[in-house]
């Protein structure tokens, strides 16, 4: 059975505390006494783990513990979690070796951490009671062949995404455009075209959440791109105005999960994922249409878009709202399909 | 040289009473003749068709054999000897992937080397690597023979081979359903299938799925490459089949026995008394450079023929 958190994630550790008195492994009940008096602040949500300074220190035998124990925690609750579509045993087993990979160091006899040992436990705890995102837990994702800072507010890049990039280095001319990449988030798309621009190409990304600005600056920032992309605030094309009718090309990962599926998404993405990145309002389309409204006087003549959706049905409901608008506004549009064959971009251009 | 033997065997026959002159002229043309053989050799081994992936980086790929859970400790011990046997040479090595067992033994392992001649060293040690040895799990103290293969492939670009996108056939792991912003997954696991030869290559190290992909791929240029080269290799001529490193990696070329702690290769009859060296990547070129010479005379006993 399952002890689900009914309280936010920053006092994820109280939880914790309570789990491990319950705990049935005699190697975390010898510490869980020395847990209670060293209760730590809520970890500061914006350095990633990877990125920390290695300030605290264990021995390697408290460390395989930790890792034992870890172990057999993901094992005992794997089942239950793969009921949503949670992580199975192993792909748990490997998140907790990557949590190892970004937390420590080993030098000689000792390991250095990048934070203290009872926050690991109690890290592990958030991922697998609270089914807190790995992403989180460590505070990064890899992406494409970048490691960017994620955390709660901000949606997670997914691997579908990556593909948006390789979309626009396909156009003619991409080196040198100026690019707009539309509800960003982490900055992923932009840092990934920022970085395969020419010396004349720029991208300027929005987005409404202010923790999302927050953390694509930082992103920006750590990969030194700041004179190619530029963050601003605001709704969609709202903080575009100066840069109307200039644009050579507009991407974007638009909310597009139709609001009825919200509550059967897998706790990872439904309980600690901003709804505002995933919710598409009704039928999920939202906020792809009013893109598509936007496009014809953001784009200049010979513009490129590509908007990634929910799949197949959506995909050819957008190609058919665009073609609406009338035939001569746009051509060369294509549904292009993903990795794992679900027809979820639409590209095109402007005539 | 000739001139000099010349003038030294006629220093000889014009004074045969002077002793001293005589041993000094003898000692002297023993070492010009061997200089005239030293000479001779280089100038073959210059003539000798060059095999221009020596000099490249390469792939290492280890796969537990036959034993069971041995096997994968051995296998993992081997990839660790070749992982130190790099460093000692100043190479770099990167692993590719690693499937563990749950003995935290590895079922298969690939790396990177990259460094001068990594491929041109290391490639006779593709083949079947033997271990004798009381295993870890064996409570009764009974000696097992298990086996590892190894297979050194070198490394291959763009330009070495051309992989069309609709030869390829790309799985990820998917859970099923929407896909996109409906799942988080952390399993970047990527397979790509080369459609016309069949061959797959799986990838899960990389915590994105574009890195798994990329190395994917270059795992799979390596094979097709050597598939292309063991084909014009063996158009080539038959003279060379008989040459060690043929690349065959059915054949059993060194035995590590441990309780006698020594490691004999098979295709030069070679043992050496100190396993532990060898583990430690320390001796390995004990055998490698006894290889590389028997490659060398192979090649121009065949060549002068």
């Amino acid at each position: 059975m399952i002890y689900r958190l009914k309280l936010p994630i920053l006092s994820a550790s109280s939880s914790c505390l309570r789990r491990r008195r319950l705990s049935f492994y005699s190697t975390t009940a010898a510490t869980a006494s020395s847990f209670a008096s060293h209760l730590s602040p809520p970890l500061k949500p914006q350095t990633p783990l990877f990125l920390r300074p290695l300030s605290h220190s264990t021995s390697p035998s408290s460390l395989l513990s930790f890792r034992q124990w870890a172990e057999s925690l993901a094992r005992s609750y794997a089942a239950d979690l793969s009921i949503d579509g949670g992580p199975s045993a192993s792909e748990l087993i490997r998140e907790l070796s990557w949590l190892l990979q970004d937390a420590t160091f080993q030098a000689g006899e000792t390991m250095l951490l990048r934070t203290d040992l009872q926050d690991l436990y109690c890290l592990w705890m958030q991922r697998i009671e609270a089914r807190r995102p790995f992403q989180y837990i460590v505070g990064c994702e890899h992406w494409r062949d970048l490691v960017l800072a994620v955390r709660e507010g901000v949606l997670i890049p997914r691997p579908e995404t990556e593909e948006l990039v390789d979309l626009v280095a396909g156009v003619e001319g991409f080196k040198d455009g100026l690019w707009a990449d539309l509800g960003t988030g982490s900055g992923a798309i932009a840092i990934g075209i920022g970085r395969i621009l020419g010396e004349n190409g720029r991208v300027v990304a929005t987005d409404l959440s202010e923790a999302a600005v927050e953390v694509a600056r930082f992103n920006v920032g750590r990969y030194k791109l700041e004179d190619k992309v530029e963050i601003r605030q605001g709704h969609w094309f709202e903080p575009l105005q100066d840069l109307h009718g200039k644009l050579s090309g507009l991407v974007s990962n638009p909310p597009y999960i139709p609001s009825s599926h919200i509550p059967g998404l897998q706790a990872e993405v439904g309980k600690h994922e901003p709804s505002l990145a995933l919710d598409g309002g009704m039928n999920g389309m939202d906020h792809l249409l009013h893109l598509c409204d936007g496009l014809i006087s953001a784009l200049k003549p010979g513009g490129f878009f590509a908007f990634e959706t929910n799949g197949d049905k959506q995909s050819e409901y957008i190609v058919d709202f665009i073609s609406s608008q009338g035939s001569n506004t746009f051509h060369d549009m294509r549904i292009v399909a993903d990795f794992a064959g679900v027809r979820r971009f639409v590209t095109g251009y402007c005539q | 040289m000739e001139p000099e033997i010349t003038s030294l065997e006629s220093l000889m026959s014009d004074c045969p009473e002077d002793k001293d002159m005589r041993e000094m002229a003898s000692e002297e043309l023993a070492e010009a003749f061997e200089e005239e053989k030293r000479l001779f050799h280089s100038l073959l081994k210059l003539l000798l068709p060059k095999d221009e992936a020596d000099e490249r980086d390469c792939i290492l790929e280890v796969r537990a054999g036959t034993g069971g859970e041995e096997a994968s400790l051995f296998a993992m011990d081997i990839f660790k000897m070749y992982e130190k046997y790099s460093q000692k040479k100043g190479w770099r090595f990167e692993i590719i992937d690693i499937m563990e067992t749950d003995l935290k033994g590895y079922k298969e392992a690939s790396g990177t080397v990259s460094g001068c001649g990594a491929y041109g060293k290391l490639k006779f040690e593709s083949g079947i690597h033997r271990v004798q040895r009381v295993p870890v799990t064996e409570k009764s103290g009974r000696v097992h023979t298990s086996a590892v293969s190894v297979a050194i492939l070198p490394q291959a670009d763009e330009v070495d081979v051309q992989v069309r996108n609709e030869d390829l056939r790309v799985d990820t792991y998917r859970s099923g359903g929407s896909g996109g912003q409906s799942v988080n997954t952390t399993n970047s696991a990527v397979r790509i299938t080369h459609i016309p030869t069949g061959i797959a290559v799986a990838i899960q190290d990389e915590r994105s799925q574009h890195m798994n992909k990329a190395k994917a791929l270059k795992v799979l240029r390596a094979r097709l490459y050597e598939i292309e080269r063991s084909r014009l290799h063996m158009n080539r001529s038959k003279l060379r089949s008989e040459q060690i490193g043929s690349g065959d990696r059915s054949e059993r070329i060194r035995t590590y026995n441990f309780p006698q702690g020594r490691v004999t290769d098979h295709r030069v009859g070679i043992t050496h008394h100190a396993i532990e060296d060898i583990m430690e990547g320390e001796s390995l070129d004990v055998f490698i450079d006894a290889l590389l010479l028997q490659e060398e005379m192979d090649a121009i006993a065949t060549f002068s023929a």
